[in-house]
């Protein structure tokens, strides 16, 4: 399967998340508030690009099925948007005016330029990674999450079965659509770099 | 239109340091002195290209969204570019450079921006972009004396013609003003400094 051959080819990247101070800190529930804060804010503005890009590449598919897999996946992302909107309230965040971070805007110009310029294999591509990810994070931090954490609904929310249907669901079209080629395996590394940064930036802005 | 009207117009005084900071480079001022590492030369010749690669879709896409009054100095500038890629790709090949290495991350960064910015920002801005590109190298290049063993490439982008070109897609854009031009002017900007940092760095 071409999606297990990319996570599995990437996985020096995808190791560095699980030791990373951002995902520590959800999954014992140190991580500052006002990172999270950032974080939830830098995500909203990233996964409007992110529904974009799901309706560009449904625009791009021949396969009308495809078309119904699209739909679903960016019903995924309207859903998760909700999640962030419930944050804005306890966190007392604005989500409608958002400066993206450097990190933010290069993941999001990428994300674009990819959508609009390049091949439905490559879109898809560049987009499995940001679930895999999650999926991947949530799966790892479950086990061992305590009451009391903070943080207990963002790791749920990614280690539920719904999420994990989703990213599923993405990971099949990439099988059907895309094959193992540079340009592939290119957007799929960028798009997991991009997500190294993307998770580092509200660490470092203190703003 | 002279380089200094280009470097006095509204959007380049509004940017105040920025602009600077998207004209100045120990690059060039490592060609002026005459000091410039090999190694960072090759990098930005390969970056450069790969650059240009990226400059000539948007300018199409742009040509695309462009009223046809306006389109004509961008097609002109689209052929140019065609020629630059000749040139580009002479001179690797002569130093035996690899045109196929991956795109340094600063670059892709910078194509990426133009090429989601070319699909989704309105012609007007679009415009105010390119001439930003455009204008900032000419000025940076224009520092310096087109001598020594970098004349060529000095030449290039100092040149009369050059300047001429630039000079006619700033009325270009002045016949086309749009309020949110100048926030995209500066972020080209930002893009060109860490451009030129990256040739230097590496």
């Amino acid at each position: 399967m071409l999606h297990e051959s990319l996570w599995q080819r990437n996985q020096d990247l995808a190791d560095q998340f699980l030791v990373h101070p951002f995902v520590h800190g959800l999954g014992d529930g140190t991580l500052d508030r006002d990172v999270f804060r950032r974080y939830v804010a830098q995500d909203a503005f990233f996964l409007r690009a992110f529904a974009k890009a799901y309706a560009l590449a449904m625009a791009k598919c021949d396969d009308f099925p495809h078309v119904q897999e699209f739909h679903d996946l960016i019903a995924g992302v309207l859903s998760e948007l909700t999640l962030h909107a419930d944050y804005s309230a306890s966190l007392d965040i604005n989500l409608h005016d958002v400066e993206p971070l450097p990190a933010t805007s290069t993941y999001t110009n990428f994300l674009i330029s990819v959508a609009w310029h390049d091949s439905l294999a490559e879109i898809v591509a560049a987009m499995v990674p940001c679930l895999r990810l999650y999926a991947y994070i949530g799966m790892a931090l479950k086990p061992s999450l305590r009451p009391g954490n903070p943080y207990q609904g963002w790791i749920e929310t990614y280690s539920s079965d719904e999420f994990l249907q989703l990213c599923s669901k993405l990971e099949t079209l990439l099988d059907q659509i895309g094959s193992d080629v540079a340009s592939v395996h290119n957007a799929y590394r960028y798009a997991l770099q991009c997500e190294l940064d993307f998770f580092s930036a509200p660490l470092a802005d203190r703003s | 239109m002279s380089l200094q009207e280009i470097q006095a117009c509204s959007l380049v005084v509004a940017a105040g340091g920025r602009w600077r900071d998207g004209t100045q480079a120990e690059f060039l001022n490592a060609i002026r002195d005459g000091t410039l590492p090999q190694e960072a030369f090759q990098r930005w010749l390969v970056q450069d290209y790969y650059f240009v690669k990226g400059l000539t879709t948007f300018v199409a896409i742009t040509i695309a969204k462009t009223p046809r009054p306006s389109q004509k100095i961008l097609i002109a500038g689209l052929v140019a570019l065609d020629a630059e890629l000749d040139w580009f790709e002479q001179h690797a090949q002569q130093q035996s450079l690899d045109l196929t290495t991956a795109m340094h991350p600063i670059c892709k960064r910078y194509v990426d921006y133009l090429v989601a910015s070319a699909y989704t920002q309105p012609f007007e801005v679009l415009l105010a972009m390119l001439y930003g590109v455009e204008a900032s190298y000419t000025s940076g290049w224009s520092a310096l004396d087109a001598a020594g063993p970098y004349a060529e490439f000095i030449h290039r982008w100092s040149n009369e013609l050059f300047v001429d070109y630039v000079g006619e897609l700033l009325k270009t854009c002045n016949r086309h003003p749009h309020h949110s031009r100048q926030t995209q002017f500066n972020e080209v900007l930002r893009h060109e400094c860490n451009f030129w940092r990256m040739t230097w760095e590496g």
